[in-house]
């Protein structure tokens, strides 16, 4: 029987060294226009867990899940876990589960609203990003 | 890698169901930085941080809470020192949203939102 999510996210992080990612998601939520780009920061012991493989589950558990009420039981935490996945394929993997899908599959409008950046090209200059758009 | 199957725990004298330690258990929690870029320092069944603006985070479960009637506890310097300088109340800070999948949180000085280097959050409930 698999075990819980929650029991392989344990136990990986017991024998895994966290992965920081060289990447970052910027975007914006077409639901909020006035607010500044969000920016995702992937979890350093999500990442090495997705890198190792046997540990998350198939992301379109996670999707299916968005429609069952609380407290229903949920696919996602005993389903069969999946392969490793490359950096670049954990980061869609995550924007896919942490992302609201109107930024990343219903948006129609002609704008980019979401990017996949280096984390070097992320400014910290907090004044300046609080008011941040994506360039088309 | 070995499972001890048993119902109670006993040190001799006092004995508790193993349900005590398994629900009495963090299910979520992160320490991280709001400063510059956002990073996670350490943390158990956190998928991602979002960095909202200033002093706003999101913070996603990587597997869900069973309702979103699930307890926390949040700490904030409020400050971009990780030293802990502001004990007033009007340094604090709090959950905005909270679901089974994500929490928000909001982290204050006296007057305005702030960026804190010390940012802390431990979920208690029952997992989905």
């Amino acid at each position: 029987m698999t075990k819980h999510l929650w029991e392989r996210l344990l136990e990986a992080k017991s024998r895994l060294d966290p992965v920081q990612s060289k990447y970052r998601v910027v975007f914006e939520d077409p639901a909020t226009p006035d607010e500044p780009a969000k920016v995702l920061v992937p979890d350093p012991n999500w990442m090495a867990a997705a890198l190792a493989g046997d540990i998350l589950p198939p992301i379109d558990t996670y999707q299916r899940d968005r429609d069952v009420p609380d407290g229903q039981p949920k696919e996602h935490p005993y389903a069969e876990p999946i392969g490793p996945m490359t950096e670049e394929e954990a980061i869609e993997y995550l924007i896919m589960k942490d992302i609201c899908p109107s930024v990343w599959r219903d948006y129609k409008g002609n704008r980019t609203i979401m990017r996949i950046v280096p984390v070097e090209l992320i400014p910290t200059d907090r004044s300046f990003r609080n008011a941040w758009r994506l360039a088309a | 890698m070995s499972t001890l199957n048993v119902s109670n725990i006993t040190d001799g004298t006092t004995t508790v169901g193993t349900s005590y330690v398994v629900n009495g258990s963090a299910k979520a929690w992160v320490n991280s930085t709001q400063v510059g870029t956002h990073t996670a320092r350490d943390s158990l069944n956190v998928s991602s941080l979002t960095d909202l603006g200033t002093g706003r985070t999101e913070i996603t479960f990587s597997s869900a809470m069973n309702n979103d009637d699930w307890a926390g506890s949040f700490y904030t310097t409020a400050s971009s020192l990780e030293t802990s300088i502001n004990f007033a109340n009007d340094y604090a800070g709090g959950f905005g949203d909270k679901t089974t999948t994500t929490v928000r949180t909001y982290s204050y000085t006296a007057s305005a939102a702030v960026d804190s280097a010390i940012h802390d959050v431990i979920i208690f409930g029952d997992l989905a």
